[in-house]
């Protein structure tokens, strides 16, 4: 609903390999500004490789990547990274947490906290400004570490199986945050995730991927409509979305279990 | 049945006693005959001496002269220590470089630096530093290159991802993220200052406590000589009390 038609991110090419092994073999990928992609996929399929890539941590074996007209060639503040271990910084307050990409551009003191305190209150930790990371719970955490990339304003959000690590009630209500965020913000977000029920929840358009080598077999576009809450699973159309996905999914997996016990 | 932990109060109850203890036996050998007191006074002779030498205004000047060498010392292997070990830490290049340089200078104890501190500085205050600097500089060195080390690399990550510069992921993640190990290695590296300060004053000094020690041992007056040993004592106890407080005031999140 916020696509534009303008590419965000463009994959072009993309190839990465560690000696023999081949995490990535040919990516070639346009993300319009707006889009919630999902990135789906067993474990080992080049999903983090990839974005990886994108924040400019790793550099690729092969291909370019250019995000928002720029290519990527050093590690990019434009992509915030949402961790699944949170990577709070443990000797700061949540406020001087979410402020940290701020002070980083030099914005003033009284400025950068204002912008803080705006984002704890969207992600909903109005009165643990003061808290040490220590002294939050996982789901606390992880929105602490969302509201530090909001904060930092960048034009993609990238998300490597944040909720991964929370208990199934937590990860729900974060999903629904979330969406919201994602409607409010009207940011461009990419999410890595191996359930197929999160991708369907969240996703504007989904990406299965394969291992050996690592590539994109399969582009949905995810008609559910939207806002969205955890209600939309009983729709018929969810059902449909998910056999799909489920049957490309399993015979990847499938594939996969075989070459490994070769 | 499960016995009860003892109570604090009962504990530092039996450490008093102890100290007690100890004093008492060690005044009674020494009335008692059993020790000639040229080779050891009596607890009670010490504390005459300590509040003769009170009066007299001496015994705050050697203590304070001792104390000013080894923070500053101290204080000056630390400023360069910090900052380079972060460098060192972070960059396998300086490293390489500096890794031969320190694995000479490491196993040099402070006392071989004595010699040649008297012949550049001859015996002055800047000489008592310079031993202090040398005893603890490398050490302190290899504290902080290792404290770097023990950084989540996650972290930095997170931080370039923010939009910090390498200056700024050392002064803003690596020097607050080691902080705690680099403060517990200080604290070691203070012992060993005060053993640097007390050994070059036993060679050549004209006060402090190695200086009292040494004096005390020229004129046959042993109590000077303990009273020196145990003013050492004293004052490391108390750097080392002061040292936890601003601990606990830098370190207040990892509570």
């Amino acid at each position: 609903m916020n696509q534009t038609g303008k590419t965000m991110i463009s994959i072009q090419g993309i190839s990465k390999h560690y000696g023999d092994f081949k995490a990535l073999e040919h990516v070639d990928l346009e993300i319009e500004k707006g889009e919630f992609v999902v990135l789906l996929g067993a474990s080992g399929c080049g999903k983090s490789t990839l974005l990886n890539l994108v924040t400019g941590f790793d550099r690729p074996t092969g291909g370019r990547i250019v995000v928002n007209g720029r290519e990527v060639n050093k590690v990019d503040p434009h992509c915030g990274m949402v961790f699944q271990q949170y990577a709070l910084f443990p000797w700061l307050t949540v406020i001087d947490n979410v402020a940290f990409g701020l002070k980083m551009k030099g914005i003033a003191k009284a400025e950068r906290l204002e912008v803080a305190q705006r984002y704890i209150e969207m992600v909903g930790l109005r009165g643990f400004e003061q808290k040490f990371p220590s002294a939050l719970s996982g789901g606390m955490r992880q929105r602490v570490s969302i509201a530090r990339v909001l904060a930092n304003d960048p034009d993609v959000i990238l998300l490597d199986e944040p909720f991964a690590a929370l208990d199934a009630m937590t990860r729900q209500v974060l999903q629904d945050e979330l969406l919201q965020i994602y409607e409010k913000s009207k940011k461009t977000i990419i999410f890595i995730t191996h359930s197929i029920d999160e991708a369907l929840l969240l996703s504007t358009r989904m990406l299965i991927m394969s291992a050996r080598p690592g590539r994109v077999v399969m582009d949905i576009h995810n008609d559910l409509p939207l806002p969205r809450n955890a209600e939309v699973q009983l729709s018929p159309r969810y059902n449909e979305l998910k056999s799909q996905i489920w049957g490309t999914v399993q015979s990847e997996v499938m594939r996969s279990l075989q070459a490994s016990s070769h | 049945m499960i016995a009860k932990p003892p109570s604090r109060a009962a504990l530092l109850g039996t450490s008093a006693a102890s100290v007690v203890l100890f004093l008492v036996v060690w005044e009674a050998c020494c009335r008692a005959g059993l020790v000639d007191p040229i080779f050891l006074p009596p607890p009670s002779a010490v504390l005459a001496k300590a509040l003769q030498m009170m009066g007299e205004g001496t015994l705050l000047g050697n203590v304070l002269a001792s104390a000013r060498r080894v923070m500053m010392g101290f204080l000056a292997a630390t400023a360069i220590a910090i900052p380079l070990g972060i460098m060192l830490g972070t960059s396998t290049y300086a490293r390489a470089a500096f890794d031969p340089i320190l694995s000479f200078l490491r196993p040099l104890p402070s006392m071989s630096w004595i010699p040649l501190s008297l012949l550049w500085f001859g015996i002055t205050e800047t000489q008592k530093y310079s031993i202090v600097f040398m005893g603890t500089f490398a050490p302190a060195l290899v504290y902080v290159i290792e404290a770097t080390r023990n950084i989540d690399p996650l972290l930095i990550r997170a931080a370039q991802n923010l939009g910090a510069s390498r200056w700024q992921v050392m002064k803003e993640v690596i020097l607050p993220g080691s902080l705690a190990q680099i403060l517990s290695g200080l604290k070691v590296i203070l012992g060993l200052a005060w053993t640097c300060v007390i050994s070059a004053e036993l060679v050549a000094a004209r006060e402090g406590l190695g200086f009292l020690i040494m004096n005390g041992k020229e004129f046959f007056q042993t109590e000077v000589v303990v009273l020196g040993m145990v003013l050492i004592s004293i004052t490391v106890l108390l750097t080392d009390f002061v040292f936890r407080l601003i601990e606990n005031r830098v370190l207040r999140w990892q509570r």
